[in-house]
């Protein structure tokens, strides 16, 4: 069943993307197009077969010490903030979080 | 609204606890090498990886991959030697790459149990029989647990402009990512929880265990241990759940006591007059002592989760489990019942001094200088005088169950020695001494006094003969009256009703 | 004295080494090419004239105290621009990051300077990587050295067309599903996509995270080894969790006959559609030529591969939905100005930061990876690239390498290729080996027979058999490229970047 224009806007608010409504019609046609291309992978039997998430063989459990580095990536706060569009003193700052709730934590 | 134990007569409960806790103890954040913040000015311990800065890769900290291991062994789960990190989406900046690095549907550690005891006034809270209850109305709950997964705490915002502390009303808010990446670990447990005293009870012994494992401050007041209550009612006998609502703002052990009883009382209200509970994210207002609604879930949150292919799979190996598990203290269930059988203590006593582990040293420290043979005294001194006190020393309880043992001064002089040495380094047996408060046992001493005592008060002397035993106390204290205080009143006792038996 | 262009990588180093030049007069002369040749090609985004000068001074301060040199020394590179340098803006070439100044080095950029590098600047690309012709670009085209009015390829346009104009000497690229490959083709260098993890991703802007690999552009196989020496001295990276140590010398064994060794050839794909006659002459003369060296051609079977785009296009997209959540317009990049809150700041910020491909990637990404569509497509997706992993392991049991075209065509013209799934199509040689995470690289053929632009084969080895892919490059470069290495591009060949 093709993708309708409203399941592409809900996808839009979600990926919070604000699209136009003559850009929603473009998005839904391409989404529509992209999705058959997509069709190869639905005719498979794949019963039993393992996915491949990491392409890195029997690599794992990959950790790090637990101990602090200061110098080498560290940033301080003036770089830190450097590339922000908007900051408030040591903080990042972002206007009314109205109509936001977060995740659940 | 109803009372609590009125709505549970005809109500079950029906309560699972999400629980976060920050591994405080480790020196780094979970992916990057960051040092954990406390009281740090906004932004200080920052990188690239925790800012989410792009092109930044994660790399897990070993520590917090032991540290929940830990968890889970201490919490009888079974660790999942295979498993994944995920990541879970949602647009919000307090996760600096919007999304949380977290565990898919296998976490590190799944299914485990804890087993609560509950006795006393908390016990009464359960008026069912479906639980087997002993002669003072104490029982034990199995608690099961669902699993507990490693993932990444967010960062800190403060929402500025508008009334105080009130989110809505903010005109902008301000971000410091200190704490975003602190190693965080969600334990969720079974729906198994029937009232607010269990779910303080088992919170309570969470937090002893990871205290005990050091993986944690687990400060309900500084956010490092946080709690959510899921919680549903349902007819007794009934067995489908009813709809949940999601209790938030929950920072202390008092606040989820007091919260989960509201919501039960405040569900059962909406229920028996035929209306609807909705399943929503309900605010604990501790000064209201209620809970008001934060936002009404229409549909399930759908957070695009997929494994995280910046980061390897665990596949952890039987040594790095025993390396874990041998890392593991005592934990507080296996001190208890040591301390009950190698010492005699009441399992009541036992459990209190095992929960803690500050105070189980204390405790082990101080019996370690009293002297094994009078353990049941020194946990008598911890439980009963101790907790008024912030400044004693092992050395003192030891030094002043030793008088307590040797009769040399009663249970309230105890405290006014320890009101006195409290915060100094005078031995409680030398401070008696200066004091003149050592009492004596001599019988020969004592035994004039006890007659003298009799000799003159033959009102006395002649009711207790009729049968009125409660007057031995005034005898005693006349005899102590007498002996200016420097007598021992069991002492005295013991005499006078040998004497008057005779 | 020489053109810059002219010089191999190692001929520079040797010549820096030896005193014959200095790292400066280098940095000098590739900064003149830049300067004749670029105002066409477009190939930079930036130019960084005062790291490579300050790069290059060091470089010779080093050798005027004796001091010895990188294998790389005074050796002019450009890195595309998704790789971080602190001194230099890292745009992705998108108005989403048109002014974000790196805040730390990305480890293969670090490690090409270790080995002496001068850094050149950054180059042009598809947006975020997005592409594969480089037009997707927010600040401007960049043009095929060979006919300027066609596109060089991409995603890495910017850094293959810099080295096919010759100026500069090695470039870096990365490669999700042929963005070094496909590019090299088109612009008739050699470019190698390493097996993944044999090159640390830190510090280069994720576009599909199990996928993305970087890798060297050269004119000469030779050169293209010397910056995978670099690129892997030091070992794995510390601070990428997917990164494995390569414990080679690509050098040592480049010049190794073939002979015995076996090349696999697969039938499906010399035939498949889309492919053009000369690029299939042009990969069977290359086959012809191996066997001339005394390979033996094996046919081999890649039964799932035609599945690889389909995989692909779920995979990719999905990660690029979940990398580019980050760009929200708060601590970094465009920030939508005068909104009342902060769901429309970043609605805003988002749309009208990132390009049209761009947006569709991601879109596409968030509608596969919701609740009841995942097990749909991206599981099954990941399921497939088992197979086709399993596919390429049966297949290196029977031969060392597979040789099959880089692209199916050669260099299109600008805006020939306008419907978004079509232009998906020019990286169906590619693909397959992102999928299975194995190495790749694109060797010049010549020209076409009819388009007279570069055509290119494809090797393809199994998982860290990168240096015997660069054995078997040099032996397709030595029948093809008799100067030792590809030509500049005729009409920029010599165009300033003399050595006073």
């Amino acid at each position: 069943m093709p993708l309708t224009r409203e399941d592409v806007r809900d996808i839009a608010d979600y990926a919070r993307i604000a699209l136009t409504e003559e850009e929603l019609d473009e998005m839904t046609a391409y989404m529509n197009e992209a999705v058959e291309l997509l069709e190869p992978i639905r005719q498979y039997d794949l019963e039993g077969v393992e996915p491949t998430f990491h392409p890195i063989g029997d690599l794992s459990n990959v950790m790090a010490d637990d101990v602090p580095d200061v110098e080498v990536r560290a940033l301080p706060v003036d770089v830190a903030l450097s590339n922000a569009g908007s900051s408030r003193g040591r903080s990042f700052r972002v206007p009314s979080i109205l109509g936001d709730q977060g995740g659940d934590r | 609204m109803k009372k609590l134990a009125e709505v549970l007569k005809d109500w079950e409960a029906v309560i699972g606890l999400e629980v976060h806790t920050e591994l405080t103890t480790l020196e780094t954040k979970m992916f990057c090498n960051c040092r954990l913040s406390h009281d740090d000015e906004p932004n200080t311990n920052v990188c690239p990886v925790c800012l989410g800065m792009p092109g930044a890769l994660p790399v897990p900290n070993e520590k917090a991959i032991e540290s929940i291991v830990m968890a889970g062994l201490a919490t009888n789960c079974q660790i999942q030697r295979h498993s994944m990190f995920y990541r879970k989406h949602y647009f919000y900046p307090d996760m600096a790459k919007n999304f949380q690095t977290t565990q898919g549907p296998v976490a590190f550690c799944m299914h485990g149990q804890l087993d609560l005891e509950v006795s006393g006034a908390g016990a009464k809270e359960r008026p069912d029989d479906t639980v087997e209850k002993d002669a003072d109305g104490g029982y034990v709950a199995p608690i099961r647990i669902l699993r507990i997964h490693m993932e990444e705490d967010a960062a800190k915002m403060v929402h500025v402009g508008g009334e105080e502390g009130r989110i809505t009303a903010a005109t902008e808010s301000l971000i410091d990512y200190n704490r975003c990446g602190t190693p965080l670990i969600e334990l969720v447990t079974e729906p198994d929880l029937r009232t607010p005293e269990e779910a303080r009870l088992f919170m309570e012994k969470l937090r002893q265990t990871f205290l005990t494992l050091g993986i944690s401050d687990c400060s309900l007041e500084s956010g490092s241990m946080r709690c959510d209550g899921n919680i549903s009612l349902r007819r007794r006998g009934e067995t489908k759940f009813g709809t949940k609502t999601e209790m938030k703002n929950i920072n202390s052990f008092k606040s989820l006591h007091d919260a989960l009883e509201y919501e039960i009382c405040r569900q059962a209200e909406v229920l028996e007059e035929g209306g609807i509970v909705y399943q929503e994210t309900r605010h604990w207002e501790p000064s209201r002592r209620r809970t008001v609604v934060m936002r009404v879930k229409e549909t399930a949150d759908d957070y695009r989760l997929f494994p995280d292919p910046d980061l390897a799979p665990f596949d952890l190996t039987d040594e790095f489990i025993d390396r874990c598990r041998a890392r593991i203290p005592e934990l507080p269930d296996a001190k208890r019942d040591r301390y009950m059988a190698d010492f005699g203590l009441k399992r009541a006593d036992a459990a209190q001094l095992a929960g803690d582990p500050s105070v189980a040293t204390f405790f082990e420290e101080a019996l370690s200088a009293a002297g094994e043979k009078n353990a049941e005294t020194v946990a008598k001194v911890m439980v009963n005088l101790v907790p008024s006190y912030d400044a004693l020393t092992p050395a003192q309880v030891a030094s002043l169950s030793a008088l307590l043992v040797e009769d040399a001064i009663t249970f309230a002089q105890a405290r006014e020695v320890l009101d006195a040495v409290n915060g100094t380094s005078e031995d409680p047996a030398a401070y008696v001494d200066a004091h003149g408060m050592r009492q004596s046992t001599d019988e020969g001493a004592l035994g004039a006094i006890v007659d003298e005592v009799l000799g003159r008060c033959m009102d006395q002397v002649q009711q207790y003969r009729d049968g009125n035993k409660k007057v031995l106390g005034f005898l005693v204290g006349q005899c102590m009256k007498a002996a200016k205080g420097s007598g021992n009143p069991k002492a005295f006792n013991k005499m006078l009703a040998e004497r008057l038996e005779a | 004295m020489a053109c810059l262009d002219q010089l191999s990588a190692a001929q520079i180093a040797a010549g820096v080494a030896a005193g014959d030049f200095s790292a400066t007069e280098v940095a000098r002369a590739s900064l003149d090419a830049i300067e004749r040749r670029d105002g066409e090609v477009q190939a930079f985004l930036q130019v960084s004239a005062d790291l490579a000068l300050a790069a290059a001074e060091t470089t010779d301060k080093a050798r005027a105290a004796g001091e010895a040199l990188g294998p790389l020394a005074g050796v002019p590179v450009a890195f595309k621009d998704n790789m971080h340098l602190v001194g230099t803006r890292t745009t992705c070439a998108s108005r989403m990051l048109e002014n974000y100044e790196s805040t730390f080095t990305a480890t293969c950029v670090q490690r090409m300077l270790d080995a002496g590098a001068t850094p050149m600047g950054k180059t042009n690309m598809d947006e975020f990587a997005f592409g594969s012709s480089t037009e997707s670009s927010a600040f401007h085209p960049t043009a095929n050295p060979w006919d300027t009015g066609r596109v060089p390829g991409g995603s890495s346009g910017g850094s293959a067309a810099a080295v096919a104009a010759g100026e500069v000497t090695v470039s870096l690229g990365s490669d999700t599903g042929g963005s070094i490959r496909q590019p090299a083709s088109l612009c008739g260098v050699v470019g190698m996509k390493p097996t993944y993890g044999a090159v640390s991703r830190y510090g280069v802007v994720a576009f599909g995270s199990s996928l993305d690999q970087v890798g060297p552009f050269g004119r000469r196989v030779e050169d293209v080894a010397l910056a995978m020496n670099a690129l892997a001295a030091g070992g794995r990276d510390p601070w990428d969790s997917t990164s494995q140590p390569v414990a080679v010398d690509f050098l040592a064994h480049l010049n190794d006959p073939i002979e015995g060794r076996r090349v696999g050839i697969v039938p499906a794909l010399m035939d498949a559609a889309g492919l053009t006659q000369e690029v299939r002459d042009a990969v069977s003369a290359a086959a012809k030529a191996l066997a001339d060296q005394g390979a033996e051609l094996v046919e081999v079977d890649l039964p799932n591969i035609a599945s690889a785009i389909a995989a692909y296009y779920v995979i990719a997209p999905c990660e690029a939905f979940s990398n580019l959540a980050r760009f929200d317009g708060v601590r970094y990049g465009y920030q939508e100005q005068g909104c009342a809150t902060l769901a429309e700041q970043t609605s805003l910020s988002r749309a009208h930061g990132f390009g049209e491909e761009a947006k569709r990637r991601q879109m596409l990404g968030a509608y596969l990876l919701s609740s009841g569509t995942y097990d749909k497509y991206y599981y099954p997706a990941q399921q497939v690239r088992t197979l086709i992993t399993a596919d390429y392991a049966r297949a290196y049991e029977q031969c060392d390498v597979i040789l099959m075209p880089a692209a199916p065509r050669t260099a299109f013209k600008f805006g020939e290729l306008s419907d978004p799934t079509q232009m998906y199509a020019s990286d169906m040689f590619t693909i397959s080996n992102n999928i299975a995470g194995n190495g790749g690289i694109s060797v010049p053929l010549g020209l076409g027979a009819e388009s007279g632009l570069p055509v290119s084969a494809q090797l393809q080895g199994p998982a860290f058999a990168d240096a015997s892919l660069l054995t078997f490059a040099r032996a397709i470069e030595r029948s093809f490229s008799p100067d030792g290495g590809a030509p500049v591009a005729p009409a920029f060949a010599g165009k300033g970047g003399e050595l006073a």
